[in-house]
């Protein structure tokens, strides 16, 4: 009888009208004062300097992508660390050990394309080399 | 049979291991510009594993059904024939890239993104499971995406990168989130057992638009209303050759997955109750012939007319499911789409080609631009006439006999207004094929045209692609037994 989408229903609806509700009516209620310290960025209380779009080193980005290479081969080992003198005992050595080694093969040679290719060479902006000049 | 059984997957290990080699190479030798090696391990891997492949299909490898890791992957006549077409696709483009890419940097990860792609189609071909068939086709698309913006100091090509990205990654999340919802409704990722757990489903509704969502799916691999809008922008964006195989490999392998997951996990009579696919297909293959073709007839630029064309041949090729409405012969139907996407492969590669071609020369975008170009180039010009009548059906090229087959199909199945509209939208084809055909050999040519060199490799792939497209005409009767037991092994 009582169907239980009905409770989830109800509460979905209550969710949504209790946060529009106080928008709303906090909104018809409050008095309005424009201020143009309101509408400034808000850094702790310091005077904003510059805006919130700054860009940062798109290296950062290439490690990254290295880390993943590293991630997913241990999210593989670990498991199959676990099961891996079982595994010897049932399937043999050739079974058990050839498939991962193939695997981290694969991401070596990926890897290794990736550092002759310059991944990890970290190379600074014209920028920041002027400026450590400039300090030596 | 074969043993060892993981022989089977050789075509995609070959690939695969292709593409590894070029890593290696390129690690070896960084920034290399010896684009010969590098082409010529791209065209040679590809052609080794076409040799896989096609010896295969006639060794009778596929037959029966060789299941690989408890059903993940499926090697049967089926997934082996839509090898063949992957790797001759993938070793035209290869070969043509060499003159295209000439005095271009990363060369290497032009090819080595080239061969990964064909590896994921391949295994898209092959996928057993719901899981395997979205990594593979994610394998298929990651690279595709780089590819066609692979030219990044153009503007043109950038776009076309990002607005295939996008659009690709939606239809990514619509077919997942359909593979979930049929995963909650039948308990299973496996096709087979999908298949079983489907016909007495608890929740229609849930299966209904599950199937409708991964349909979804389907309809942006293949470039079909209503996920067709990258089509136009990403073929005319990408370098030309990359639009060949893009528009002929990538397009197959959409059909490749579609073929066998709504045959084998959502038969008709099984989930009828809860959602009517084959009606579904039925409309979008009728709004995606009209809508392609009459896109294309009005186009000025002759890449976006292809481009346009190649979202119309998708519509025929949807007449191969459409047409499974268990009346009438199913694997003949089926077996004429997927010759049909033989046959299209390599005319429509060669005609994407033969615009590299064009490319290369600077000559201009636009039909005007290809004025006369018969008096400078007449051998390249008889490929491109070939490639449009043979696209247009006339018994010129293989396209003819596809079309004939994907016709008489539909009419025995008994959706004969299917095949109607099909003729109709062949007729109309032909009205803008042939304005290429006219502005090359019957207009006089434009001033200032200069064909100065001829480009060895990229002709020997327009070449090849033409005479494989006109030999296919006499020989599709040899070999089109091999398409219609593989459709019919699958169908039942």
């Amino acid at each position: 009888m009582s169907n239980p989408w009905i409770a989830i229903g109800a509460l979905t609806l209550v969710s949504i009208i209790i946060p529009v509700s106080m928008v709303v009516v906090s909104a018809l209620l409050r008095p309005s004062v424009p201020e143009q310290g309101k509408t400034a960025v808000y850094e702790s209380g310091e005077v904003p300097t510059g805006d919130t779009r700054i860009r940062f080193n798109i290296q950062y980005y290439m490690v990254a992508l290295l880390f993943v290479v590293f991630d997913i081969e241990t999210v593989l080992i670990f498991p199959w660390t676990v099961i891996y003198r079982d595994g010897v005992q049932q399937f043999g050595m050739a079974q058990t050990l050839v498939p991962m080694l193939v695997f981290i093969g694969v991401l070596v040679v990926g890897l290794a394309w990736a550092w002759r290719n310059g991944a990890v060479q970290w190379v600074k902006s014209t920028r920041a080399r002027d400026t450590a000049g400039s300090t030596e | 049979m074969i043993t060892p059984e993981w022989a089977a997957a050789a075509p995609t290990l070959v690939l695969g291991v292709t593409a590894l080699v070029l890593f290696a190479f390129d690690s070896i030798d960084p920034e290399s510009s010896n684009n010969p090696v590098l082409a010529g391990i791209a065209v040679v891997g590809s052609l080794a594993a076409m040799g896989v492949s096609v010896a295969y299909l006639v060794a009778g490898v596929g037959d029966p059904a060789v299941e690989l890791y408890g059903g993940q992957l499926v090697v049967d006549g089926m997934a082996l024939f839509f090898q063949v077409i992957f790797t001759s696709v993938t070793a035209l483009v290869a070969l043509a890239s060499y003159d295209y890419l000439e005095d271009m940097r990363h060369q290497a990860e032009y090819y080595i993104l080239l061969l990964l792609a064909a590896t994921g189609m391949s295994l898209m071909a092959a996928a057993g499971s719901l899981a395997v068939g979205f990594v593979a086709l994610e394998l298929a698309s990651l690279p595709s995406y780089g590819l066609v913006a692979f030219l990044k100091q153009n503007r043109g090509s950038a776009e076309a990168g990002l607005k295939y990205f996008l659009i690709g990654a939606l239809s990514s999340a619509v077919f997942a989130y359909g593979i979930s919802l049929v995963y909650a409704v039948s308990g299973s990722l496996l096709i087979d057992a999908v298949a079983g757990s489907v016909r007495n489903a608890g929740q229609p509704g849930v299966l209904g638009v599950g199937v409708l969502m991964v349909l979804g799916g389907f309809a942006f691999k293949t470039a079909s209303v209503p996920f067709h809008f990258w089509a136009p922008e990403a073929y005319e964006g990408a370098p030309a050759p990359i639009s060949a195989f893009l528009s002929s490999a990538s397009k197959a392998a959409g059909f490749a997955l579609a073929f066998r997951v709504m045959t084998v996990a959502f038969p008709i009579e099984g989930v009828v109750g809860a959602v009517d696919w084959v009606l579904a297909v039925q409309v979008l293959a009728v709004v995606t012939m009209t809508l392609g073709n009459f896109a294309a007839a009005t186009q000025e630029n002759v890449k976006r007319m292809l481009a346009y064309s190649s979202v119309g041949h998708a519509g025929y090729v949807l007449i191969g499911l459409a047409a499974l409405t268990g009346t009438g012969d199913g694997g003949l139907v089926l077996g004429a789409g997927m010759i049909h996407l033989l046959v299209y492969g390599f005319m429509n590669t060669g005609a994407f080609l033969f615009i590299a071609l064009a490319e290369y020369w600077g000559v201009g975008r636009t039909f005007a631009d290809y004025n006369g170009l018969a008096r400078r180039a007449p051998l390249a010009c008889v490929a491109m006439t070939v490639f449009m009548f043979s696209l247009a059906g006339l018994p010129v090229g293989g396209g003819f006999v596809s079309k004939y087959y994907l016709f008489a199909g539909a009419v025995n199945a008994g959706v004969w207004w299917l095949a109607l509209v099909g003729a109709v939208n062949s007729a109309l084809s032909l009205f803008y094929y042939s304005r290429v055909v006219k502005a090359m050999w019957i207009e006089e040519p434009a001033e200032g045209v200069d064909v100065s060199s001829y480009p060895s490799t990229l002709y020997a792939a327009v070449i090849t692609a033409a005479v494989v497209t006109v030999v296919l005409l006499p020989a599709l009767g040899l070999f089109s037994g091999f398409a219609f037991d593989a459709a019919a092994a699958v169908l039942f």
